[in-house]
């Protein structure tokens, strides 16, 4: 049975010239797990809230939404709000009170549900959720990926049917956001829950999925099962956003099933080998700008070490990526780096003028204006916009600008202050493949040596020229970029994976080429 | 434990104990009810009481030395101070004054020591739970505030700027992003029903028998001291008369004053005797 059902929806937001969304028509039944993609601005946020009352914009509206075959607007409040759970991108600004299990509560309390059974199911959720340890913690002492799980655990404790979810995994690093994805589908697996999620990291997720609605200008496009849907993605900029495999059987022009996970991926290869390996390593000669030495650091003086004989070496002309996982020290190094911080043992020496790009972009902006902003550091600003391409965003806020838009901008400002060396600290936060890509392109056009410290193992893959893990507080391992993927067996990228016991050489999908 | 007393329970004490110490401002009341906060805090605090003793002792030295400055009633005078008469009855009255603000501060730091957010969530959400939702919000707002506004301060570092610059352009990108995420909030209380008419209350506690008992106790132990009181007049000289009644009074008061730190004791060496058996 359908649980909810759209029929010809049509949406204006108010005074907008053009609509949002056009003759909408699809139906989700009980139990699947429907993925919704879409390029940014295509409309994706607006039908999702469309499906839940309290969050419906305001606008000319036409159709009709049904839940379990009632019109959503005859829905009452208290089913309303319980049934259709709703998880937005933002983990922080989702949270509502101070501590863990007064999170798990409010929704409950709204309810209007009597305190020995909030109690009961406060206590169950939590565990469900491993956030046990957690249970009287404050809730901005979580991790970024913690606390998604606690808005997920939160909504999750009304018991709904449907969940409906907005890019919920763009604010997290890779791996919560793997962890999150799994919690999803064990809760569809385990519980039947209905689910409706909107994503642009489509790696992890796009196999889960048992349908997959494409949006685009507010009509949809295709609905239909993940790998069908994946053969009308193709050529479209939203391509890149697909898992490897899939990308790979696309410029392979492969026939069959579309392959959507590695094993598939590897099998499809095995049997189409009507391609070559582009393995050429950037040669780099050693002239060092940013030189660190047998670094030791720690935050106070009873706590144990963080950083335990850091060596790092920086040339001229190159792109360093230093991955790493949760815990590993890579937030340290920055603040080290970039001299927040004082070592206690060791040198740290660079030539010339480091600029820092934060995680969060939009730190760096702190005027209506990116044109003021760039205005109060160089006035020469004009010529890097236009080499940027970033001359048509001058008059916006910069909050208005998308993920992509202000992390090319936040680079921009920091090369007005003309600097010789950049330290980026999660540049892919936040992006989407394309934007990633972008930005990847961007970055070698700047020129300068840069450093970057990153969970993206993909963006390292593709876009640095030499790679070092840092593993409990030193660099374990470096070598040039796709030596370092190609000697790993997890810690790298789908594509080797896949390709390492037949070609040797691949790392990312541009280095498989097809034979013509 | 005292912390795991029932908040309601625990108000009740700090009331009766801070009430009787400021309004029967009798020494033989102040003297203990210092006593026992001064016991008290040691055990919650530890060596750390030092450093805050410091300025209780500063507060009391001027309290208590500033009264027979200001103040020239009184028969017995001790020396004159550019002719003005500095008398022993007002010099009584002063200390008398320190001790009671002395005391008060003193519980009121045990309290906010014992009373933490959970505790007071709980009292007020029992009388207007719209408050206490605020309260825990503001507790939520405000540290995320703080980590924004210096990762904003610390990026604007790479971009030359004087200080004063940077500090009011960060504190104003705060504001806005701040702004920005409420909007996002709001969206996620009506998303799980804030709206919705008829809330309940969650919380942890469970008024146990425990709970009642200390709370008959310390109502039997406060109705003593109150009925029984005893007057002090100051001026113009210092005058107390004391029945046996009397004595009672001061007896269930200190006993009140310093019941918590006896608990605290107890359990302490109920739990090392507890230890040594496994």
């Amino acid at each position: 049975m359908e649980v909810i059902s759209v029929k010809n929806l049509s949406f204006r937001y108010n005074k907008a010239e053009s609509f949002a969304l056009r003759d909408i028509e699809f139906g989700v039944n009980t139990g699947d797990f429907m993925l919704l993609i879409g390029e940014s601005g295509s409309g994706k946020t607006t039908l999702l809230k469309m499906l839940k009352k309290e969050l419906a914009p305001y606008g000319d509206f036409v159709g009709e939404i049904f839940f379990n075959g009632n019109k959503i607007d005859e829905l009452s409040a208290k089913d309303s709000s319980s049934k259709i759970g709703f998880i937005m991108q933002d983990p922080d600004s989702q949270i509502v009170t101070d501590k863990v299990y007064s999170e798990l509560a409010f929704g409950l309390e709204n309810l209007g549900v009597e305190r020995e059974l909030i109690r009961a199911k406060v206590s169950e959720f939590a565990s469900y959720f491993g956030l046990e340890d957690k249970f009287e913690s404050k809730t901005n002492t979580l991790s970024g990926g913690e606390k998604q799980l606690l808005n997920l655990a939160s909504v999750m404790v009304m018991n709904p049917e449907v969940l409906i979810l907005d890019e919920p995994t763009s604010m997290l690093d890779p791996i919560s956001a793997l962890e999150f994805v799994t919690c999803l589908k064990r809760l569809n697996d385990d519980l039947g829950i209905t689910i409706i999620i909107a994503e642009h990291h489509l790696s992890q997720i796009y196999e889960l999925a048992d349908k997959v609605v494409y949006i685009e200008n507010g009509e949809i496009k295709a609905n239909d099962t993940p790998a069908k849907v994946s053969d009308l993605l193709k050529d479209k900029q939203i391509e890149y956003t697909l898992p490897a495999p899939v990308r790979i059987y696309h410029k392979l022009c492969g026939e069959g099933d579309v392959p959507l996970t590695v094993k598939d991926g590897k099998k499809f290869l095995f049997k189409n080998n009507n391609y070559y390996v582009n393995n050429s390593i950037k040669e780099i000669k050693p002239n060092p700008v940013i030189k660190v030495k047998d670094l030791w650091f720690r935050y106070e003086r009873q706590s144990s070490d963080i950083l335990k004989g850091f060596n790092l070496t920086v040339n001229k002309g190159e792109i360093y990526a230093l991955v790493g996982s949760n815990g590993s020290g890579k937030t340290t190094v920055v603040n080290v780096i970039s001299k927040h911080f004082k070592p206690y043992r060791g040198k740290l020496k660079y030539s010339g003028k480091l600029a820092f790009l934060p995680q969060n972009p939009r730190d760096l902006f702190v005027k209506d204006k990116l044109e003021v902003d760039f205005k109060s550091i160089n006035n020469s600003y004009k010529e890097l916009c236009k080499k940027f391409e970033i001359t048509n965003l001058l008059s916006h806020h910069p909050y208005d600008l998308s993920g992509g838009e202000i992390q090319r901008a936040a680079i921009v400002k920091i090369l007005l202050s003309s600097p010789d060396i950049l330290l980026l600290d999660e540049p892919t936060k936040g992006l989407d493949a394309f934007a990633k890509k972008e930005l990847g392109e961007f970055l070698r056009s700047v020129d300068l040596p840069i450093l970057l410290v990153t969970h993206d193992l993909e963006f390292a893959a593709a876009y640095s020229d030499r790679c070092g893990l840092l593993f409990d507080g030193a660099v374990t391992s470096e070598n040039r970029s796709k030596e370092f993927f190609l000697g790993n067996n997890f810690y790298t990228t789908p594509v080797v994976k896949m390709t390492k016991d037949m070609s040797y050489g691949a790392v990312t999908v541009e280095d498989i080429i097809a034979e013509s | 434990m005292i912390k795991n007393l029932h908040p309601f329970v625990l108000f009740i004490y700090f009331f009766y104990v801070i009430f009787t110490a400021v309004f029967t401002f009798n020494p033989l009341f102040l003297l203990p009810a210092l006593f026992g906060a001064l016991l008290l805090l040691i055990k919650l605090d530890g060596v750390k009481i030092i450093k805050v003793s410091f300025a209780y002792v500063i507060i009391f030295i001027l309290i208590a030395l500033s009264n027979p400055l200001f103040s020239h009633n009184g028969a017995t005078v001790l020396f004159f101070i550019n002719d003005s008469r500095i008398t022993l009855e007002s010099l009584v009255y002063g200390i008398c004054a320190a001790l009671m603000i002395v005391s008060a501060l003193v519980w009121f730091n045990c309290f906010n020591k014992v009373f933490d957010s959970e505790k007071i969530m709980y009292l007020l959400g029992r009388i207007f739970p719209k408050l206490a939702l605020v309260f825990s919000m503001t507790l939520n707002f405000i540290p995320r505030m703080i980590t924004e506004f210096k990762s904003i301060y610390n990026a604007q570092k790479s971009v030359k700027q004087s200080r004063i610059k940077r500090y009011t352009g960060s504190f104003s990108a705060v504001i806005t992003r701040s702004m920005e995420n409420s909007i996002v909030t709001s969206d996620s209380m009506n998303a799980r029903g804030y709206m919705l008419k008829g809330k309940t209350f969650f919380h942890r506690y469970k008024f146990s028998a425990v709970d009642a008992i200390y709370l008959c106790v310390f109502t039997v132990l406060f109705a003593l001291s109150i009925v029984w009181k005893s007057d002090v007049t100051f001026y113009p000289v210092i005058q107390m008369n004391l029945t046996s009644l009397n004595y009672i009074s001061v007896i269930a008061f200190t006993v009140l004053t310093v019941l918590p730190f006896v608990l605290e004791v107890k359990e302490a060496l109920k739990w090392k005797l507890f230890l040594s058996k496994i």
